[in-house]
């Protein structure tokens, strides 16, 4: 399916900011209950099953604080091989 | 395999850089992945690149994070230094990224005429209607009607609309996206890098702290939301009359043309006169 | 003279704008920007003209602000680059010459001095800027000052400007003025092989800026010029040695300001040049730039009459030459400032001065109009009596 890393140190919080919760498309994002080290309560992903590999998450949060790796399975990637 | 980072700060980001500074829900970060997934996509990398910004909440996008030869001038002239960077370095891909106060404030005139000398620089604009670093001053960019720190009686004056403007000054390409349009915001962005002339790509982005309390739209969500539901394409806007434009966000392709460009004349006239030698 | 030739070596009855591009070339200059100004414009029209002859590069920008910035932006490119100017541009240039000193970007700046203030009259010389060079931009800071008296200085300064640029990377100014630029004299250019050409020293590559020290050593860190890998901050936000931006440790802030002062002032006596003619004698005059012809020409006219009058002639103006004043203050019973301008540099020299004998300033008759020798005699003689 995908694989989705929340670099939770480097979220600035659903609730303050929220922009992955937002332009989710299967709304897979809730606050954790437990604070990171700035304050900022990070987002976990609630069925990550139904996650479809979009990206948007990470391609719209602004502290790359979210990497989502497809699989071979999903849709081609946009993105060039490096090198 | 677990990721220790996102690829593309692992990629492109120096690596004793750990923290964004931007707001929460800053659009800025938004805008500073769509460059360097541009980049990652053109399969360059940051030595082919000179990072030139000034002074603005958006002029931190390259510096400190980009791991690459970072210029961070002073206000309002990235535009300026840049020229000298590319008639200096030819060869390089010479980006500027900095904000609307800066490009179009203090920086117009430099921006005006680099887009009328059409040299070979690729700008990415990042437009938050707002001086936010300084704690929300009205920007050219701030509609009229909008109260301020500095218009607290509501802005009396009338906002650039900066895509047209630039165009008319004679770039080469110009483009205006939303961070609610990262992806085509990448492929302008792309278009421009590769573009032998003046682009620019205008970032229509989110201030939540500064612009989002003056203008009351909210907070990052409620701001993407009007980013979402008030862009209209050029090829639809030119149906419209301007009563239906009013508040509206106009994104797209303003401009991609061919003119004779300046870094690349003074490569040919240099080696004309010294050839003989 | 002969197009494509980098050096027009030979003799030749010239302009001091004409020598001044000249000596631009001659040193390697490969980069200018500028703006047309009353008096300095003609350096700027003969460089256009012969810069791509030696494979450089002109640009003529939109004003003054962006002429300085392209120059920095090129310099870092790797360019020798310099901007040409007069007064009213060195006013706009002032955050930028700052910019200059803080990320210690090598840059020659010529500033062809106009009568002021403000628009003032173009083509009349006066040394209006002698402090404003130094002193004009906000902060505390040393940059280097150069004053020739002659368009065959014009050239040889120029010169001098591109390679302690090169050396101490820092904006080196050469003041000239609207008589100097202006005026032709016989100038002398020596073969190519017979001028000493200096060049930065380059940083190496490392795997993070941590690991490279590009900025405030006070023996001058190697450049990390832009285009070859290095990775590069530069930043005129308050930095460290590595260039990263650091706005809270009050060590950092400390040698941010100090160091390239240091670096500066530790090599005083490499850069601080006069001419010291005043053994003897009981009155020096002071004076730099297009002035001292007539504090020459008065000091002879003295001894015509048996008068024991010197010279002291400050080839730079920045760094101060304060040790050198001293000296000859110490020699002399009275020091007479000769400035064409109401007393700039004064202050500087009497502090250095004072101590040691009587200090006092002689401005022209009348401003502008440079010192008539017979004035400033007889000036000499109410002093002596």
């Amino acid at each position: 399916m995908s694989k989705v890393t929340i670099f939770s140190q480097s979220c600035k919080g659903v609730d303050d900011c929220g922009i992955c919760a937002f332009v989710c498309p299967e709304q897979l994002f809730k606050a954790c209950q437990e604070m990171n080290a700035a304050g900022y309560y990070p987002p976990e992903i609630t069925d990550p099953e139904a996650c479809t590999a979009c990206q948007n998450c990470m391609i719209y949060c602004p502290d790359f604080a979210i990497a989502v790796e497809k699989d071979e399975n999903s849709s081609p990637s946009t993105k060039k091989p490096k090198g | 395999m677990t990721l220790s980072a996102h690829p593309l700060k692992e990629r492109y980001a120096r690596s004793h850089i750990q923290r964004t500074t931007t707001c929460p829900g800053c659009g800025i970060g938004t805008v500073s992945q769509a460059i360097l997934r541009a980049i990652d996509e053109l399969g360059l990398n940051m030595d082919d690149f000179v990072f030139v910004s000034g002074i603005g909440c958006s002029a931190w996008i390259p510096s400190p994070f980009y791991n690459a030869d970072t210029l961070h001038t002073t206000h309002g002239r990235p535009i300026a230094f840049a020229t000298g960077v590319k008639l200096g370095l030819p060869d390089k891909h010479v980006m500027v990224v900095s904000g609307d106060g800066d490009l179009t404030a203090i920086g117009g005139n430099h921006l005006i005429h680099a887009a009328r000398r059409n040299i070979n620089l690729t700008v990415v604009l990042v437009n938050n209607g707002i001086y936010g670093m300084t704690g929300g001053q009205t920007a050219p960019t701030t509609p009229r009607g909008i109260k301020t720190i500095t218009s607290p009686y509501g802005a009396m004056e009338h906002d650039f609309d900066i895509a047209p403007m630039v165009v008319a000054a004679g770039a080469a390409y110009v483009a205006r996206w939303t961070t609610y349009h990262p992806r085509q915001m990448t492929r302008s962005i792309k278009k421009g890098i590769q573009k032998k002339g003046f682009a620019l790509i205008e970032a229509v982005s989110q201030c939540p702290v500064q612009y989002g309390r003056a203008s009351k739209l909210g907070g990052a969500v409620d701001m993407l939301t009007h980013f979402k539901a008030n862009s209209i394409r050029l090829a639809k806007a030119r149906e419209m009359d301007e009563a239906q434009l009013a508040g509206k966000i106009i994104v797209g392709e303003f401009c991609d043309r061919e003119k004779a460009e300046l870094s690349e004349q003074w490569v040919r006239l240099r080696s004309e006169m010294t050839e003989d030698k | 003279m002969q197009h494509n030739k980098k050096v027009q070596t030979g003799t030749h009855f010239e302009m001091g704008n004409w020598a001044c591009t000249e000596g631009a070339l001659a040193a390697g200059c490969n980069f200018a920007a500028g703006y047309p100004i009353t008096p300095a414009s003609e350096v700027a029209n003969f460089l256009a003209a012969r810069l791509p002859e030696v494979g450089g590069t002109f640009l003529q920008t939109e004003d003054e602000i962006s002429a300085i910035c392209a120059a920095i932006g090129a310099s870092w490119a790797g360019c020798k680059a310099m901007t040409v100017t007069s007064g009213p541009g060195i006013s706009l240039m002032q955050e930028s010459i700052g910019f200059a000193v803080a990320t210690e970007t090598p840059l020659v700046i010529v500033d062809v001095q106009r009568f002021g203030p403000s628009t003032g009259v173009p083509s009349v010389g006066l040394a209006g800027d002698i402090v404003q060079v130094a002193r004009g931009s906000h902060g505390d800071y040393q940059i280097v000052a150069l004053c020739p008296e002659s368009p065959q200085e014009m050239f040889d300064m120029t010169i001098r400007a591109f390679n302690l640029a090169e050396i101490y990377r820092v904006p080196v100014f050469v003041m000239g003025d609207g008589f100097m630029g202006h005026m032709r004299e016989q100038i002398a250019i020596p073969p190519e092989d017979r001028i000493e050409i200096k060049n930065r020293k380059i940083a190496e590559p490392a795997a993070t800026v941590l690991e490279r020290q590009d900025f405030q050593d006070v023996n001058v860190a190697p450049m990390p010029v832009f285009g070859r890998g290095l990775k590069a901050h530069v930043t005129s936000s308050c930095h460290d040695e590595h260039g990263m931006r650091n706005l809270s440790d009050p060590e950092v802030m400390h040698r941010y300001t100090m160091r390239p002062i240091e670096k500066i002032l530790k090599h005083r006596d490499d850069i601080v040049r006069v001419e010291d003619d005043c053994d003897n004698v009981d009155v020096v005059l002071v004076s730099c730039g297009t002035v001292s012809r007539c504090a020459r020409a008065a000091a002879q006219l003295a001894r015509s009459e048996g008068l024991k009058v010197g010279t002291l002639r400050l080839l730079t103006a920045w760094p101060f030459a304060d040790r050198e004043v001293r000296r000859a203050a110490e020699k002399v019973d009275h020091m007479l400032v000769l400035e064409n301008n109401t007393g700039q540099l004064y202050p500087y020299i009497k502090a250095e001065a004072a101590h040691a004998c009587r200090v006092s300033f002689l401005g022209p008759q009348t401003l502008g109009q440079i010192h008539d020798p017979k004035y400033i005699l007889g000036h000499i003689k109410e002093l002596i009596q």
